[in-house]
């Protein structure tokens, strides 16, 4: 990779209870969350974290509810504290700030997202967006065209002088993301950002995302439980289970290669060929096919490919990239991809 | 004989009891009983009196009266109250400059002023005219009936003494909203100062300071009336949605910038609530306190009682009756103005 790490996270642990060090000892000796929680009266919420945040991708975190994915999002700005552990931020150790040095990094470093929009109620939705600049002391004049800038950016031109309770859940939500990018801090942190939005809105605002990334290049941290939208959004997709991480990778090889029963499970119920693309199935090789179909970008998805060879299954693809074959694609490679892992039929067969 | 002996004879007491009996002068009950000769009865198990201070007095004259617990606490108030006064008396003197000032001053502007600014304020915090058109109403009718005065008086002690019950009670509500031991010690007090009995009040301030005091009354209507707004601010604060509270810190508000931009105002109805609150319980107060000089339409009331004057009582209580009504009203629609202002 030629990006830098921008976030590293190292053995991050996290107890919560009356004593956590003590508790952490135990932890550390091997005893899990149920013979901790039974015992000791702990509740183990992370178990030895180790992630990297690379600058400009978008980093998604997903887990079941109670997996300790809103809990490691809120390390990374110390709305919760952790029991042990590292947090570098830029090469900077997040848990050495004192207070002021927090204070600057939660203004101007990150900014965050959440679940329940958190919209300041008794204020318009300009002054909400303009929020992270009238922390730092600009008065409403002086942010205004900022805000106005990012409001217009999400979408809502001419709603700046309403208040949040006007608006619908998916435009408070783009009122959220608005006072996220006005604080033009280089990372973002959004915890749940569209779990609340009904599933045609939350498809729109992942590509609202997307969109905006794709000239922005933050560094964002997305905490998902939709397998499907981690899949959509992810550049690294890290899946935790129980507090602890139990695989982390491209998607894609998370998809070709789960690790865990626990994944392969997940993964049983989408649609592959849509989440799979042809980079990750391709044989690479510049030597060209003998009987070329034509050529397919190494980011397309199956389901184009099936569509444009319509179903037969004889066919050779080359794949290309910027116009330059890097690899051959053979339908019956393809449709082999979409079977499910073995494992999981394994998994399954045992059921 | 009295029923108790026993237990001091037998903890070999009886020299100790016998010290208090010489000069103690004899009751008029024990004397009847000599002269009727009927001391010696028995008592049945059925009156058997408690072993209570009185009860042990009788069989023991050294062990003291529940009287004398009374007169000891009385005593040791008197004790500490020269030194207590000392303190007290400058700190609590602005509030005699408050009171008598509102009520020289709005004793002293014509009410041809007085009445038109009234209804200026109502408008302004309420913006409705129904309301202002009623305020006036009953205004002319107090005023018709020569209670304006009276009315006028109340009114001006409501005023300041409800200021003055924001004025603390905000900050205490924020305090303890903020911490838990703050709020763990202040409830007793508040739960003591509001179910004590009004006219309870009034006594340790009569000992306190003198009846011609203004600031007597007002530290009475005070205490009373402080509760509401302080639990409700508490509340209020409390009650502010956590995820807001996170959204404040995590875009790295101060915690000064997150009380005055996210939780006051948001707090702020329930604050209003509380207000509304502490102006009707400062009206039920000020009745009371006419016993220790108040002014106002309370003074008609208890005039009605001492001299049996009916009419004077019932119009005066009418009088206090319009007053809550207006007093409530107006605090009322200017809660809801600010509620609608800011709906979740």
């Amino acid at each position: 990779m030629d990006q830098d790490i921008k976030i590293s996270i190292r053995n991050l642990y996290k107890i919560f209870g009356p004593t956590p060090d003590i508790a952490l000892e135990y932890v550390k000796k091997g005893m899990g969350k149920p013979e901790l929680l039974e015992k000791h009266k702990h509740v183990l919420g992370l178990e030895d974290i180790n992630v990297d945040m690379q600058e400009g991708e978008i980093t998604v975190i997903m887990g079941l509810s109670g997996s300790g994915k809103s809990t490691l999002i809120r390390h990374l700005n110390r709305l919760i504290e952790p029991t042990s552990g590292e947090i570098t931020i830029d090469g900077e150790n997040v848990l050495d700030f004192d207070e002021e040095r927090l204070r600057k990094l939660r203004r101007e470093g990150m900014s965050m997202v959440f679940q329940k929009f958190a919209l300041l109620p008794h204020r318009t939705v300009l002054e909400n967006a303009g929020m992270a600049l009238s922390v730092r002391g600009f008065k409403t004049e002086e942010f205004e065209s900022e805000a106005r800038k990012w409001l217009a950016r999400v979408g809502l031109e001419g709603n700046g002088d309403q208040y949040p309770h006007e608006l619908s859940g998916g435009m408070q939500q783009r009122v959220g993301i608005a006072r996220a990018l006005a604080s033009n801090s280089p990372i973002m942190l959004m915890d749940e950002a569209f779990s609340a939005l009904d599933p045609l809105i939350r498809s729109d605002m992942q590509d609202l995302l997307l969109e905006l990334q794709e000239e922005l290049h933050k560094t964002i941290v997305f905490i998902t439980h939709d397998l499907d939208e981690a899949l959509k959004l992810a550049d690294h997709l890290v899946i935790l289970k129980d507090g602890h991480v139990v695989q982390q990778g491209e998607p894609q090889e998370i998809l070709m290669n789960p690790n865990d029963p626990y994944i392969i499970d997940f993964i049983s119920d989408i649609n592959r060929a849509r989440v799979l693309r042809v980079r990750s199935i391709m044989e690479k090789t510049t030597e060209p096919p003998e009987e070329s179909a034509g050529d397919v970008s190494e980011h397309d998805n199956l389901e184009s490919v099936i569509a444009k060879s319509d179903g037969n299954t004889d066919l050779v693809y080359r794949v290309t990239r910027k116009g330059k074959q890097i690899g051959v694609l053979d339908m019956k490679v393809l449709f082999r991809a979409l079977v499910p892992t073995e494992a999981a039929t394994e998994d399954r067969a045992s059921l | 004989m009295a029923t108790y002996d026993f237990l001091f004879s037998s903890l070999g007491l009886e020299e100790w009891c016998s010290e208090g009996k010489s000069d103690a002068p004899m009751t008029m009950g024990a004397l009847l009983n000599k002269s009727k000769g009927t001391e010696t009865e028995e008592t049945s198990i059925w009156e058997l009196p408690f072993p209570s201070m009185d009860a042990l007095n009788e069989s023991c004259a050294a062990f003291p009266k529940s009287r004398e617990l009374t007169k000891g606490l009385e005593e040791g108030f008197l004790a500490i109250k020269d030194s207590l006064s000392v303190v007290l008396d400058p700190l609590t003197q602005p509030l005699s400059w408050f009171l008598d000032g509102a009520l020289y001053g709005m004793l002293n502007t014509p009410w041809w002023i007085v009445i038109p600014v009234l209804l200026g304020i109502v408008l302004l915090v309420t913006k409705s005219w129904k309301l202002v058109g009623f305020v006036a109403g009953s205004l002319c009718l107090l005023a018709f009936i020569d209670y304006y005065e009276y009315a006028i008086q109340t009114l001006a002690i409501i005023f300041v003494c409800a200021f003055l019950c924001v004025l603390f009670g905000v900050p205490i509500g924020i305090a303890m909203s903020r911490s838990d031991t703050m709020q763990r010690l202040t409830i007793p007090v508040l739960d003591m100062l509001q179910t004590l009995p009004p006219f309870v009040y009034l006594i340790p301030l009569i000992f306190l300071f003198s009846v011609t005091e203004s600031k007597l009354y007002g530290i009475a209507i005070i205490l009373y009336a402080i509760v509401p707004v302080i639990r409700l601010t508490n509340l209020g604060i409390r009650l502010v949605d956590k995820d807001v509270i996170e959204a404040a810190n995590a875009f790295g508000m101060t915690s000064r910038q997150k009380l005055f931009q996210v939780q006051i105002p948001l707090a702020l109805p329930n604050i209003m609530a509380g207000v509304n609150q502490t102006i009707m319980m400062s009206l039920a107060m000020v009745v009371i306190a006419s016993l220790v000089s108040a002014p106002g339409l309370g003074v008609l009331v208890l005039q009605g009682i001492r001299n049996l004057e009916l009419g004077v009582g019932l119009v005066a209580g009418l009088g206090i009756v319009i007053l809550a009504v207006i007093l409530d009203r107006v605090t009322k629609t200017s809660l809801a103005r600010i509620d609608t202002s800011q709906k979740q």
